[in-house]
């Protein structure tokens, strides 16, 4: 001891009178907190950018100019895209443990990805909020800081190694979207989602509080480390406590990613919120709860693999099932699209419920396709329903592709993209869930999978062809007769880019058709029936109103992430880099 | 089990406390024949039929909420007092970074005009809501749910009417705050 400096431990030295703290000290009651700073990035990224809008929205005037809060928002988006490279790049090969921040955060490949994912839904959520926003005056910096520290929550979600630091970053995101759901101030049902979704998200998220806590009453750790040590080191006699921990935090992460039977909620918040934050929030929300899923199961958990396996069996059952089919009987869109992303999630399930390194990479994989079809749709929708969303029906896209062709088009392949109909990147994501799942011999969860893909296909197409009726009144028998396109498929998505010869306003039969080659033609009825198949006499009368009148207009940010998000769809359907991308995750175990 | 005893006593004391008192209170204090009309608000010998809601102005909740950010500053400020020195710079930057996220929450607030209390005085300022009170200004406000803020009823500026140019406008003052601003279109 010399200078009131004293030697701790190796490399770590405390003065005695100043207390100051120098070298490497992790041991003997120091608290030197080892920090990897590069790991941090995305954190500073999102959370400097929301503070940063938070601040210039306190000192500029109000309403600076248009589009200073997105663009804000959409540069942090970047730079977070763009760290999520970097690390990438950094972690390429390196071996050591990717634990940092006191054993609180993973810096590994897998926090890279997910980085990324939700860096694009940032971009793309803020860049799409723009034109709603003002559409309905709504424009203001708060719902861009909320998108931003939602985005932070997801990514310590995605990086946690803790159950502490993972409840940290469910709740960031949690109160983030409760108050986006809410936002729109002179919609009522706004209001209601954001009510349902704070009250039932919030017991949720006591219901995960409660299965870390038996978690760690069980194995005396809150790291998925430690989980994972102490179960690979000690047989428990009885594990009642640890399998009750167990359920109850896989109840509270799938209710955030609306797994039937926790997915009451979403209908509801889907179909009140403000349509672009849905968008956003189906990505996000979905994303970054399946992201601390598979770290709890594959990583602390996975000696009680054959335990949770049939759970996860059942979730995704009853996911894909449930959701393909209650999506069949809605005249609402976002409550359509709700059910749809349910049953989205039943096959990022059917992924997990591989539990094997290729079924991570395949939940990676479709998680990040998806984001980019719910973003797009959300973004169509949010585009059609008018002003104070006034159109929200199945009939809100009728002749949509005479009024608007691009905007067919765009909204055929993102619908043919969720179906799963090949050269989409749904189609992919399918595949290797399935593929998996096979892998395990789970051929019953393939067969559903499929076929729930298989009932999912309708209801996206039907989408499809109510976009290709003729836009004259509904109802009448005799209507018009309309040509459809016999190819079908992703052929149509082409021909759906194409302007169509006839005028809205025609009613003369064989004149109002989008003829495109070949077609066969039937009666407007017929289509009508085909159309409406499975929906009550008055569903059938909404789903079949006139479109709104009104020109569709686009904003140009948002016609930008459309387009997009329709080049990425098909880009990663008929090409292998983002596939390639996903398979080359280095997972922090060994499965 | 030792170390819950305390704990366990502690529950014990404070509800023998608790039902202590009541019990105290009911054989110490002055013995009334206490009915409704005696206990109500007003001694009219009127017994009230139903409660009625307590109108407080909803800043009460901002208010609250401001005071709970800081004192949960403070609460992190106490272990970083205790631990400063085994922190050191560390932990000052962090504290600092700390207090600057909530500084720049309180800027927000105060431009939001979360600290204005002057009757009406910024009310109007986004929301575009008039800034005198009148019959049409605080009935007629909220919109129906659905509708849109342009199919709102229009607001009436008390200052439109009984201004320059009121002649007219001031017979039929619903049609007359058409023409009057109403901001949220802004």
């Amino acid at each position: 001891m010399s200078g009131g400096t004293y030697l701790v431990a190796a490399g770590c030295t405390i003065n005695d009178i100043t207390g100051k703290i120098s070298g490497l000290c992790t041991a003997k009651g120091s608290i030197h907190i080892s920090i990897n700073y590069p790991a941090l990035v995305p954190f500073f990224v999102l959370g400097g950018g929301a503070l940063v809008v938070l601040l210039l929205s306190a000192v500029l005037p109000k309403r600076p100019y248009r589009g200073l809060w997105a663009g804000l928002t959409v540069a942090a988006g970047v730079g977070t895209v763009v760290d999520g490279l970097v690390q990438w790049q950094q972690l390429n090969g390196s071996s050591v443990t990717p634990v940092t921040l006191g054993d609180q955060l993973f810096y590994d490949h897998m926090g890279a990805f997910f980085a990324v994912l939700f860096g694009v839904a940032t971009v793309a959520g803020a860049a799409i909020s723009d034109g709603y926003l003002e559409r309905e005056g709504l424009d203001g910096p708060e719902p861009y800081v909320l998108m931003l520290s939602c985005s932070l929550g997801a990514v310590l979600m995605a990086d946690a190694a803790g159950f502490v630091t993972l409840f940290l970053g469910l709740e960031i995101l949690s109160i983030s979207l409760y108050a986006m759901s809410a936002y729109h101030r002179w919609r009522a049902a706004s209001g209601e989602a954001g009510l349902k979704y704070l009250i039932l998200g919030s017991l949720a998220s006591a219901i995960f509080i409660y299965g870390a806590a038996l978690i760690y009453g069980a194995t005396g750790s809150l790291q998925y480390l430690g989980v994972v040590s102490f179960l690979a080191d000690n047989a428990l006699f009885q594990n009642g406590v640890l399998l009750g921990g167990m359920v109850l935090v896989i109840v509270g992460l799938g209710f955030k990613v609306a797994a039937v039977p926790f997915h009451f909620w979403s209908p509801d918040v889907y179909q009140g919120a403000p349509t672009p934050f849905v968008g956003y929030m189906a990505a996000v929300a979905k994303a970054a709860g399946f992201a601390g899923l598979l770290r709890v199961l594959m990583l602390a958990l996975p000696t009680l693999e054959s335990t949770w396996r049939p759970i996860i069996w059942v979730l995704a059952t009853l996911s894909v099932v449930f959701g393909s089919i209650l999506a069949l009987v809605q005249v609402d869109l976002k409550r359509m699209l709700a059910y749809s992303s349910i049953s989205q999630a039943g096959y990022v399930l059917i992924g997990l419920q591989a539990g094997t390194a290729q079924g991570v990479r395949a939940v990676a994989f479709y998680l990040f396709t998806y984001t980019f079809m719910v973003i797009g749709t959300f973004a169509i929708v949010g585009v059609l329903q008018g002003r104070g969303e006034a159109r929200n029906d199945l009939s809100a896209v009728r002749g949509l592709a005479s009024r608007s062709p691009w905007l067919a088009g765009a909204m055929l392949v993102l619908m043919l993209g969720q179906a799963g109909i090949p050269l989409t990147s749904g189609f992919l994501g399918k595949w290797v869930v399935i593929e998996a799942v096979l892998g395990q011999g789970q051929y019953e969860l393939a067969l559903i999978g499929m076929l729930g893909a298989a009932v999912a296909a309708f209801f996206y197409l039907r989408v499809a062809l109510i976009m290709f009726l003729a836009p004259e009144s509904p109802g009448a028998p005799a209507g018009g007769a309309v040509t459809l396109s016999a190819t079908g498929g992703p052929g149509a998505a082409t021909a759906g880019g194409g302007p169509s010869d006839g005028g809205p306003e025609s009613s003369e039969p064989g004149d109002s058709g989008w003829a495109a080659g070949a077609g066969r033609a039937y009666s407007g009825s017929d289509l009508q029936a085909i159309v409406t198949a499975g929906l009550s006499a008055r569903d059938r009368a909404l789903a079949l109103r006139p479109p709104p009148h009104t020109r569709v207009r686009v904003p140009a940010a948002t016609a930008a992430v459309i387009a997009v998000c329709v080049v990425f769809t098909v880009f990663a359907g008929v090409s292998t880099p983002v596939l390639s991308w996903a398979h080359a995750i280095a997972l922090p175990w060994s499965a | 089990m030792d170390q819950f005893l305390p704990i366990l006593l502690m529950v014990v004391l404070a509800s023998a406390f608790a039902i202590g008192s009541f019990i105290a209170s009911k054989m110490l204090g002055p013995r009334s024949h206490l009915h409704a009309a005696k206990v109500g608000p007003y001694e009219s010998g009127i017994a009230p039929r139903r409660e009625l809601a307590a109108r407080f102005p909803v800043r009460f909740y901002l208010v609250a909420m401001i005071f709970v950010i800081f004192d949960i500053e403070v609460v992190f400020l106490y272990p970083f007092a205790v631990m400063f020195r085994q922190l050191s710079t560390f932990g000052l930057v962090e504290m600092a970074s700390f207090a600057a996220v909530v500084f720049i929450a309180f800027a927000y607030l105060v431009s939001e005009g979360a600290l204005d209390w002057g009757p009406g005085k910024r009310l109007g300022s986004r929301a575009g809501a008039p800034v005198t009170r009148s019959l049409n200004a605080t009935v007629r406000r909220v919109a129906r749910p659905g509708t849109p803020p342009s199919a709102r009823p229009p607001v009436l500026v008390e200052g439109a009417s009984t201004g320059s140019g009121a002649g007219a406008r001031g017979l039929d003052p619903v049609r007359a705050g058409a023409s009057g601003p109403h901001g949220e279109e802004g």
